[in-house]
């Protein structure tokens, strides 16, 4: 019951920007809205989670375990943006940068944009699941090119173009699934919940080749090197709230849709196939990352590669399986995309302060933003896996997955990379926020909803970081068994 | 029958694959269109089905008159240049193309595993004109020919979900076609801005954003 308001209310709020005219009133009710959405979901997650079954209504959505997670990271992240977008749309009108009438429609694409996300992990039938993954890109196309200068629109494009080749070769992947199930001779459906019970009669071959399709097309949403191509440009570009929810949560719908045909292929052709694949796809993306994250002067830049380096190991982590693999891949899913939005809404605070992105400029944030100079601070380190914060935890359990499986060559480059991004990070961040403030800089009093977006945020990554809340028959081992062959 | 219409898919191909002006590249978009609606029409008379005349149908609004209409005022209002912008030249493209259509025969024959020969045949066309709408993407300049390169793709994944599996579920594919439209809209949209800001929609000069 509780997936109808998830999916009701952002439709809802999208009408609601539409037809109520103050931006003052509407912004509270579009953070308390997504309020809803969050205590739906975690009582959604934990009634998947207590009655260990999955749920469908009319054939057309059905969720498990697996979905209820996901929905209910959308619903964190889309709460903290909302909270996050009230100060920041409230700076960009006062400024003079967009106009009323452009924060209306920032609200209207903002809310169809979340609704389009949250619809992924809850259809069921896969061709569906292309075209609400087509639905986010061509939604958030708007929302990167939304400052309409030469710069965003031209990211906005090449997203547009590279994600829709990308989905196209998804599209070209569904089909082949279904040709390999229609060989069956069953029934003609699209379903998952149809395809993944008659996995195991499935041709071998037409499989194989169909998921390197999925994952070419998908993995091209999900920001996988060498298809990333298009990820630092658009997040670089948006709006900052939305590159919270790009990278927080965009590219996670991408990998969920890897993963339910992953599924398939696991009970089809066995584990090793889609592990081997998955794993290097996420040690390719690591390289690559590293070096882009070495020499970048860009603020933004810099996290949209990170967003590459964290794909890549949830994406090792999926592919070694496993409770630890599995698990930590869920956890790590979660983590980064609650620091991550959290190091967005820092830089677009900085970047909104120093009006540039260039890394060389901007000096002494700790200075002239105490609060959000700190939770940079705190949001580094975490990022850059220190204990105590959460990703630490997940990472950990990633690499003693790979460790234990005897994967050794993996784990030395996963550990080298990590290692080198740590260092990295740590020679950025000290310099952007220590140093000597610019002349003409005074320091700035920060919004209380700004405020209370990043303690949310910062208690999550916090607290995950220190308790791992498992009782014995819980999400993940729910999750690990659906990846059993 | 079916074999005319396969033959004028093909052909329509690599008229576009040749073609110098984007004027021309839309016109030959068209026919392939048309020749896919043939091949749904023909199919929806065989088999009486009311889904597959609503999609034939829709196929003929959306494909072979709205968004060449579409491309076409683009085109006009924007006064930019006609010239597509070739990256390799007519004879070294068909050349190319005529690869694909090789590869994507082996394919069809050697890893699909085929009924018969006439299923064969489609599957490596639907697979050929996918392959060429890539080739298009790649290898034109101009933003306009990458939304024909985008939509002759999805006409090659059409053909390929009509021989495979007999179409997609009805509803699947009404959401298709209706993403299809909205996103060459959007792209569209896009075009004018790239055009407004920049006065020129050559996409490989677009590179301000790197590393």
């Amino acid at each position: 019951m509780q997936i109808f308001f998830i999916l009701a209310i952002p439709i809802f709020l999208a009408a609601g920007a539409f037809l109520i005219g103050k931006q003052k009133i509407f912004c509270t009710l579009n953070a308390i809205g997504y309020l809803a959405v969050l205590v739906a979901s975690v009582m959604l997650l934990r009634k998947m989670v207590l009655s260990e079954s999955a749920n469908s209504y009319f054939s057309f959505i059905y969720f498990d375990a697996l979905s209820a997670f996901f929905i209910f990271v959308i619903s964190v992240i889309a709460f903290a943006a909302a909270l996050y977008s009230i100060s920041y749309i409230k700076k960009d009108i006062d400024s003079g940068v967009i106009s009323e009438r452009k924060a209306k429609i920032y609200y209207i694409l903002f809310n169809l944009f979340c609704f389009s996300m949250l619809l992924v992990p809850a259809v069921n039938n896969l061709g569906m699941l292309w075209v609400a993954i087509e639905m986010t890109t061509l939604i958030s196309a708007f929302l990167v090119g939304f400052y309409n200068n030469k710069e965003s629109i031209e990211a906005a494009w090449k997203y547009i173009i590279i994600c829709s080749v990308g989905i196209i070769f998804a599209l070209l992947g569904t089909i082949l699934f279904s040709y390999a199930f229609s060989l069956l001779g069953d029934v003609k459906s699209l379903n998952w919940s149809d395809m993944v019970a008659n996995a195991g009669r499935m041709d071998k071959n037409i499989l194989k080749i169909a998921f390197i399709f999925i994952l070419v097309g998908y993995g091209t949403k999900a920001g996988l090197a060498p298809m990333h191509t298009w990820l630092p440009d658009a997040h670089s570009q948006a709006v900052a709230p939305i590159s919270a929810l790009l990278s927080g949560v965009l590219l996670k719908t991408a990998i969920y849709a890897i993963l339910r045909f992953g599924i398939i292929t696991i009970k089809g052709v066995g584990f090793a196939y889609f592990g081997n694949l998955m794993v290097l796809l996420g040690i390719i993306s690591l390289a690559i990352s590293c070096g882009f994250i070495l020499v970048q002067k860009d603020l933004k830049r810099l996290l949209a590669y990170h967003s590459i380096e964290h794909i890549g190991i949830i994406s090792i982590g999926f592919g070694i399986g496993g409770i630890l693999g599995v698990g930590g891949a869920l956890l790590h899913v979660f983590n980064h995309a609650v620091t991550k939005a959290l190091m967005f809404f820092g830089a677009g605070n900085v970047v909104n302060k120093y009006r540039t992105h260039n890394m060389h400029v901007i000096r002494g944030v700790i200075g002239t933003m105490p609060f959000t100079g700190f939770m940079l601070l705190m949001g580094a380190f975490a990022l850059a896996g220190m204990p105590p914060f959460s990703i630490f935890i997940s990472e950990i359990l990633i690499i003693c997955a790979v460790f234990l499986k005897g994967y050794y060559l993996v784990t030395f480059l996963l550990l080298g990379f990590i290692a080198i991004i740590f260092g990295a990070v740590v020679h950025h961040f000290s310099k952007i926020l220590f140093g000597s403030i610019p002349k003409g800089m005074s320091v700035v009093k920060e919004p209380l909803s700004g405020k209370m977006a990043f303690l949310f945020l910062f208690v999550q990554i916090c607290a995950l970081g220190i308790v791992l809340p498992f009782i014995k028959k819980d999400l993940i081992w729910m999750v690990q068994k659906l990846f059993q062959g | 029958m079916q074999a005319i219409i396969l033959f004028g898919v093909l052909a329509s191909t690599y008229l576009m694959v040749i073609a110098k002006r984007t004027p021309a590249l839309i016109r030959y978009f068209r026919y392939q269109s048309f020749f896919l609606f043939l091949a749904t029409f023909a199919v929806a008379i065989e088999e009486r089905q009311i889904d597959l005349y609503i999609i034939a149908g829709l196929l003929f609004v959306i494909k072979v008159c709205a968004i060449p209409y579409f491309l076409n005022r683009i085109i006009k209002r924007m006064k930019v240049s006609e010239d597509l912008g070739l990256f390799v030249n007519a004879q070294l493209s068909l050349l190319c193309v005529l690869g694909f259509t090789y590869l994507s025969w082996v394919f069809a024959e050697r890893i699909l595993a085929p009924r018969n020969e006439a299923q064969a045949i489609m599957l490596a066309v639907a697979f050929f004109v996918v392959l060429a709408g890539m080739f298009l993407m790649v290898f034109r300049m101009t933003a306009l020919a990458q939304i024909i390169g985008l939509l002759v793709m999805e006409n090659g994944l059409f053909l390929l979900a009509s021989t495979v599996s007999g179409g997609m579920p009805f509803f699947v594919e009404i959401a298709i076609f209706f993403d299809v439209f909205v996103s060459v809209i959007i792209m569209g949209f896009f075009v004018y801005r790239i055009n407004k800001l920049f006065t020129h929609i050559d996409v490989n000069k677009l590179s301000r954003l790197k590393g």
